[in-house]
């Protein structure tokens, strides 16, 4: 069977310290995400994005609510799944492993799964490499390469585990603007080519229309949905639509959406957008 | 152009001009501290010139009993800094790993730790059967408490990122420790063996001379209990190239442990 991939998040709500400080980060949060949709996150620091992502990654728990995965619930108020490969998070300012080569690292989830023989692995890994259009960097380590550069041996890392959804938490985050684009496309390549469901937070508007099926707009902590905008491009796109017309209508309109939500954060203290 | 290109090969030939410069210091140094002797230069003229050293050291070096010396403390340190590896880099691990086992083990470590290694030498002499094991216990406390909280500072500072992308790939416990927990303490691990390999040669050097009959810092007193000058710049010099040695293999290790680390 192949992976199908599809979210369902339902009245998801989260306290944190709760008999403590109290403090509710996600408030009664639901959507749906389809399998093998381009789903983007924004909103302000703090929404209580990352920390629907770690519910979903199995990382956090949740104080009310329920979230499934192809129907099976994997992180409710009694029971949060183990982390597993079917779910591949990449991290804010990227997790390679700093002692294990390219190749290795790529190589590691089939590893430790178990599914395959470690050299299996690595040339599994090795041809993914160059399908991607990374082969000739499979020896050297992570501190070898540049961000963009280790950004995408990252995807290939978690592409390879053929996870049903990717979870990806602001992985482009810190970069300039010219290898964020660079990044974002390789992004694009990679997910035409899958079609996994994919979970993106994101504080970079521009980014999220420019990669997303759909954008939902987060609304200041206790974070809900206040908006969702769907993004009609076809695919496969490249920069050039970020010119067009339609695009900064649409870019209007998502920044007017988190506007409203980043003075409220402002005025209430929280921090700034990043 | 080819002139260019030549002083950038001299400047990356590495290995010779690093032992060219360091020729020309040592060499210099010893010139300096000769004249020094022969005119009787304050503090210096009392110290044995390097020409006196060499002849006595011709004397010396042919009697096997020199190298025994030599050998015994290397085998002293060898064993006791190899034993704090063993028992140093787990306890460190599993206080890392293990709350309980942390707030257990802490207080009496950093009760010990600030007691220097030669203040063991009187209860270890009473405790341990023969002198030999008393000089190795000494030089394993003397490591073992870096190792420790080498050890425990790096696994304790593991990138809970790392953890979790782990996790996330499937990872069972076993591998989060031997394909993450190990690898990320690694440096941590050569650091501690670094400082520890330092403080065993001063210890063994000091036991010795309190409680030994052999070994390089034995023989460095006795020469002085016997008058003998030069040999005890003759126990020095050998001292300071043994710990130089041993610091040697010891960066070697990391070089091929932390393989990751070396370029930059």
């Amino acid at each position: 069977m192949t992976p199908a991939g599809a979210i369902n998040i339902h009245n998801v709500s989260k306290v944190y310290d709760p008999g403590g400080a109290n403090v509710l980060a996600v408030d009664n949060c639901s959507m749906d995400i389809a399998p093998g949709e381009f789903c983007v996150i924004v909103g302000p620091s703090g929404c209580g994005k990352t920390t629907l992502l770690n519910a979903i990654a199995g990382f956090h728990e949740i104080t009310g609510g329920e979230i499934r995965l192809d129907g099976r619930p994997i992180c409710t108020r009694e029971f949060t799944a183990e982390p597993g490969a079917d779910r591949i998070v990449v991290f804010q300012n990227g997790a390679l492993f700093p002692w294990s080569t390219v190749l290795n690292n790529v190589a590691y989830g089939p590893v430790v799964q178990g599914a395959a023989s470690r050299p299996e692995a690595k040339q599994k890994a090795q041809s993914l490499l160059s399908e991607l259009g990374l082969s000739g960097i499979g020896g050297r380590y992570p501190n070898e390469l540049s961000s963009g550069m280790r950004r995408r041996v990252e995807i290939a890392r978690a592409l390879i585990n053929e996870p049903k959804v990717l979870l990806l938490d602001e992985p482009f985050r810190a970069m300039d603007a010219l290898t964020k684009g660079v990044a974002q496309e390789f992004l694009l390549q990679a997910y035409d080519r899958v079609r996994k469901t994919v979970f993106f937070i994101t504080h970079d508007l521009e980014e999220a229309i420019f990669l997303a099926d759909r954008v939902l707009v987060m609304t200041t902590r206790p974070g809900r949905i206040k908006q969702t905008l769907h993004v009609d491009f076809g695919r496969p796109r490249n920069f050039k639509m970020r010119a067009s017309k339609q695009y900064l209508a649409l870019k209007t309109q998502v920044f007017e959406a988190v506007r409203e939500e980043a003075v409220s954060a402002f005025e209430a203290g929280e921090r700034e957008l990043a | 152009m080819a002139a260019a290109a030549s002083v950038i090969q001299k400047r990356n030939g590495g290995f010779a001009p690093t032992l060219r410069r360091g020729t020309v210091s040592i060499v210099g140094i010893l010139i300096l501290w000769e004249i020094g002797r022969r005119f009787q230069f304050p503090f210096l003229s009392a110290v044995p010139a390097p020409t006196e050293v060499v002849r006595s050291l011709d004397k010396i070096i042919t009697n096997g009993k020199f190298w025994n010396d030599w050998i015994a403390s290397f085998t002293r340190v060898l064993s006791g800094f190899a034993l704090a590896q063993l028992i140093g880099v787990p306890v460190g691990l599993l206080m890392a790993m293990n709350r309980t086992l942390r707030y257990l083990w802490f207080p009496p470590l950093e009760i010990l730790r600030p007691i220097p290694p030669l203040a063991w030498v009187p209860t270890s002499i009473i405790f341990w059967p023969t002198t030999e094991l008393s000089i190795i216990f000494v030089i394993f406390l003397g490591a073992f408490f870096t190792v420790v909280l080498n050890v425990l500072g790096g696994a304790r500072a593991i990138d809970k990122r790392h953890i979790r992308a782990a996790l996330s790939f499937g990872s069972k416990p076993r591998d989060i420790f031997w394909k993450i927990v190990l690898p990320a303490t690694m440096p941590s691990i050569i650091t501690g063996m670094a400082v520890g390999m330092g403080v065993t040669w001063e210890v063994v050097v000091a036991a010795e001379m309190i409680a030994g009959k052999s070994g390089l810092g034995y023989f460095t007193w006795a020469s002085y209990v016997g008058g003998n000058y030069p040999q005890i710049i003759i126990g020095m010099v050998s001292i300071g190239i043994a710990g130089y040695f041993s610091s040697g293999a010891i960066r070697l290790i990391g070089k091929f442990a932390t393989p990751w680390q070396r370029q930059i």
